[in-house]
């Protein structure tokens, strides 16, 4: 069934789009580049066929995604991408479905939808282009705005709680838990193949900078924001495993803890908790592979649809059903 | 036509549903039209007053009569508001010479068992409407001979069939299948059943007034179902695969009847976590090429505005049923409204296409969900069927359905593998009759079905241009309501009575049985009237309204909205004012229309 051979390559330029939306510099950039190093590599070594990825969006900068590529996609409203997302992985399994939301799309006015989606365990991905901001309204501070971030709507620095988008899908029970950042491509690109390719719901959050929104003292000009969350913002989770051990784990602990923190892990869910809590005290947030766990099943395990018992793909003849409708009617006399 | 009327009056949870319920399918299986409500039901599963109606007629009956000719009292609020809040009990409905069948018990001690029935405390009000009475000790014998109070209303049932000289074979098929042959069930509630047969026996409690002529039919394959199950089975019928729905009264029957037997055939029901989500899972089915459709009433029916807007913009078809209850908010939960019908006309924001079908009871109900699908495909917009709590939770007798009647129309879906267009599929192809072949994701060779809530190019892609803008509204809307006005599928109207009647009723959903049976009487008593009931109310049917009011002297539009909605729409789309012509009978106090309510209001 794939289009793409060995001889005839699917290549990026092929999947482009003709969108032209983010400002320059923009950490969006560098998620789309990633994705489409993914694609290829779903398409061209792994044999996945093109037509089944399916892309989803709401709003905000983030939204602006299939614009960018020339793929099967839904551009929907703000915060319903996910459950548009999920009807669609629920009537089709045999699909890839991707969602890329922004922080106020999927942590904000879509809230609801994402705690679910990761209760339920629906098998997609969600990819959180996360920027602390609203962007595309023009800067006011977003859900995962830090305290004290001046913003146009937090004139003296934002007062109220951030949410921590990666505590809410450990705690409701996500497959894939990460956290990306934009200026890696490779890392990120690893990271999302990952996350498409476990089953069950996978969070990948990613900062992906607002280079003209998004001011924090002292960091002036173009790609200083990258700087800011480079040197003061982000804390890798390896790097947080072997700093943070002593404080975070008593001496007991500590003697049966690997060397390397193991996403894998069963007790995974439990040290990316603690391993948050301590960086947020000095005022970090963590970043890299936090979790995989694929043993819950999935929604589409849960209500029997699978890739060969597709809802999309049934039979819907009415000579081919004859028998069993006439019986549901018999039923009712 | 003979009919006869029974009400039972209990407390919500003591068995009085099913001892209704029971009547009523022996009633069906003896060759009856057997039609039963929800004549008294509040939002609660035990304690509150409870009443059910039944009525069983030799012909087809879509709705209620005015008076009861049997009372069956199992608790004291059949006679009496006894919380004082103005409720008027059942026995304000009994006819004269009515009977009452009463709970003779003393108050027992069970957690549920209510009041004890006094009958003397209405003396003078059963004098004056000359009830015969027959007091029955049911609660104490179901305690003492069964060991189980619910089985009261099975005796009670043992001694109407006496009574109505119904045959206990009957009953006992019927046992069967409920409780299982041989059930414990099965035993306790025939044994009950006897138990009431043999003291009416026992006491010469005869009713040959009451005995309808029946005559069971050979091979009786009529359907006995909710109209919500209609509805469901007609949609599964139709090819819907994919159902996602928030539990809500008075539209929860489609969802449970889904969860039961869509998977049997294939399909997929997801319990959302609100209608918000709901609407947005069943966009996504539709998208996958599943045909979807979700249920709600009122207040899920606001959260799906967006959902909605949503599907009109996207060209994506989607069925939604609208079973409406008295609102606003969250209003009147269980009892009947029809003050949604604007909101379903005129609700998600934006301009865009949609149809609204109003299915007049079950049997044109589940032929009309094949419309449904087929329109909502055809078209690429939300189809809507908009109804009422007293069609969607009433069982109706309706003849054999027959699932072969249907026919699958997908609309434009391109052939997979797509060549055109340079290899390259454009969701919206600007074509000659504005509708672009559909395509999923899947299919063979194509990637680029680009979906799109925002403006957009043939290839789906965001544009606020103002040349694509306006080629994109009028292929949305423009051509789109001008191609749907003309198809032949919209159901028409029904039109009931004499064509040169000058009183003229308009009406849709539930009111259909009461109306039919205003016009009859009217005629009875020499007066010409017609009735027109709507089956589909988007794109409204102008032309054929129109001429309908023109050839009557005065027209009465019946609904259950205090703003008198349908009549908005009437003047709106065919009529103009017409202060006086144009007139209204109004329900807004959530108890079902019958058919001297409507003549009472003329």
């Amino acid at each position: 069934m794939a289009v793409y051979t060995p001889e005839k390559p699917l290549t990026a330029a092929e999947i482009t789009g003709p969108g032209a939306w983010w400002c320059s510099g923009c950490g969006d950039f560098g998620v789309t580049a990633a994705f489409k190093d993914v694609l290829v590599a779903l398409v061209n070594e792994l044999g996945v066929p093109l037509e089944r990825v399916f892309v989803m969006s709401g709003i905000g900068c983030s939204s602006k995604e299939p614009e960018m590529l020339r793929l099967n996609a839904y551009h929907g409203q703000h915060g319903r991408s996910i459950p548009v997302a999920m009807g669609v992985a629920l009537a089709n399994p045999n699909l890839v479905v991707v969602d890329f939301g922004g922080d106020g799309d999927s942590y904000a006015i879509g809230m609801e939808h994402f705690v679910h989606a990761c209760i339920k365990n629906v098998n997609m991905t969600l990819i959180v282009m996360n920027n602390q901001v609203y962007g595309l309204t023009r800067g006011q501070a977003s859900p995962t705005g830090h305290l004290g971030l001046k913003t146009s709507s937090t004139p003296e620095g934002k007062k109220v709680r951030p949410v921590n988008p990666l505590k809410l899908a450990i705690a409701a029970g996500a497959a894939f838990v990460g956290r990306g950042v934009s200026w890696k491509k490779k890392e990120l690109a690893e990271l999302m193949l990952r996350a498409i390719q476990t089953k069950g719901f996978s969070l990948l959050d990613v900062f992906s900078p607002c280079v003209t929104y998004h001011r924090e003292p002292g960091y002036r000009g173009s790609g200083a924001i990258v700087d800011w969350y480079r040197l003061n913002y982000v804390l890798d989770i390896q790097e947080a495993w072997r700093e943070m051990r002593d404080q975070v784990f008593s001496e007991e602990e500590r003697a049966h803890l690997p060397s390397d923190y193991d996403p894998t892990s069963p007790d995974a869910a439990l040290y990316a908790l603690r391993l948050i809590e301590e960086a947020a005290k000095m005022g970090r947030e963590v970043t890299g592979l936090l979790l995989v766990n694929e043993s819950a099943p999935t929604l589409e395990e849960a209500l029997g649809v699978s890739p060969e018992r597709a809802p999309a793909l049934a039979d819907i003849s009415v000579e081919g059903n004859l028998e069993r409708y006439r019986k549901l009617l018999a039923e009712l006399r | 036509m003979r009919s006869i009327q029974v009400c039972g009056a209990g407390r919500a949870g003591d068995g009085t549903n099913t001892n209704i319920s029971m009547l009523g399918q022996v009633l069906k299986d003896l060759g009856a039209w057997a039609f039963v409500w929800r004549e008294e039901v509040y939002s609660n599963i035990q304690t509150r007053d409870t009443a059910f109606g039944l009525r069983a007629a030799d012909v087809p009956v879509y709705g209620p009569d005015d008076e009861f000719d049997i009372l069956e009292a199992f608790d004291q609020g059949a006679f009496v508001d006894w919380t004082g809040e103005g409720r008027v009990p059942p026995l304000a409905r009994l006819r004269k010479g009515g009977i009452v069948l009463y709970d003779s018990s003393p108050r027992l001690e069970y957690p549920n068992a209510g009041h004890e029935v006094r009958p003397e405390q209405v003396e003078a009000e059963l004098k004056a409407r000359e009830a015969r009475l027959f007091g029955l000790p049911m609660g104490r014998m179901a305690k003492e001979q069964f060991g189980n109070y619910i089985v009261r209303g099975t005796i009670a049932l043992g001694v109407l069939a006496h009574m109505l000289g119904l045959p206990e074979e009957a009953f006992a098929r019927r046992f069967v299948r409920i409780f299982g042959e041989g059930s414990d069930l099965f035993r306790l509630n025939l044994e009950a059943f006897r138990a009431g047969l043999e003291y009416a026996r026992a006491e010469g409690w005869e009713l040959p007034d009451l005995r309808l002529p029946l005559t069971p039919r050979e091979d009786d394959e009529r359907q006995l179902l909710l109209g919500n199950e209609a509805v469901a089975l007609g949609s599964i019928v139709a090819g819907c695969r994919f159902y996602a729905g928030y539990p809500i009264t008075p539209a929860s029957e489609v969802l449970e009847y889904m969860a039961e037997k869509l998977p049997s055939v294939g399909g997929v029901v997801f319990q959302a976590d609100s209608e918000m989500a709901a609407a947005h899972h069943v966009i996504g089915g539709s998208v996958a090429g599943a045909r979807a459709m979700t249920a709600t009433s009122g207040p899920g029916f606001s959260l799906m505005q967006e959902a909605i807007s949503a599907a009109g913009m996207t060209e994506t078809p989607v069925v939604i049923v609208v079973s409406q209850r008295g609102g606003p908010a969250t209003g009147l939960p269980t009892k009947v409204g029809q003050e949604d019908l604007n909101e379903t006309v005129f609700g998600g924001h934006g301009d865009f296409a949609r149809i609204v079908l109003a299915p007049t009871e079950p049997e044109d109900a589940f032929y009309m969900m094949e419309k449904a699908f087929n329109l909502a495909d055809r078209y690429q917009c939300p189809v809507f069927v908009i109804y009422d709590q007293m069609f969607a939770q009433s069982t109706y007798t309706t003849p054999p359905l027959d699932p072969s009647r249907f026919t699958i129309d997908r609309g434009k879906v391109v052939a997979a593998p797509a060549n055109g267009h340079n290899g390259r599929y454009r969701r919206y192809a600007l074509t000659e009759d504005g509708i672009s072949p559909r395509a999923f994701p899947g299919m063979p060779g194509i990637h680029t079905i680009y979906v799109n809530t925002n403006e957009h190019t043939e290839e789906g892609y965001i544009t606020e241009e103002m040349v694509v803008r306006k080629a994109m509204v009028e292929k949305r809307v423009v051509k789109r309501m001008q191609l749907i006005v003309r198809d032949r599928d919209l159901p028409s109207p029904v039109v009931h009575g004499p064509a040169d009647a000058p009183i003229g009723f308009i009406g849709y959903g539930s009111v259909y049985g009461p109306v039919l049976e205003a016009v009859e009487r009217l005629a009875e008593k020499g007066q010409k009237a017609k009735f027109m009931a709507l089956r589909t109310i988007w794109p409204f049917p102008g032309r054929e309204v129109r001429r309908f009011v023109d050839s009557c002297r005065v027209v009465y539009v019946v609904e259950y909205s205090a703003t008198a909605q349908l009549k908005g729409l009437v003047q709106r789309e065919a009529t103009g004012p017409m202060p006086r012509k144009l007139r209204s009978v109004l329900r807004y106090d959530g108890r079902p229309m019958t058919p001297g309510y409507v003549l009472q209001s003329l």
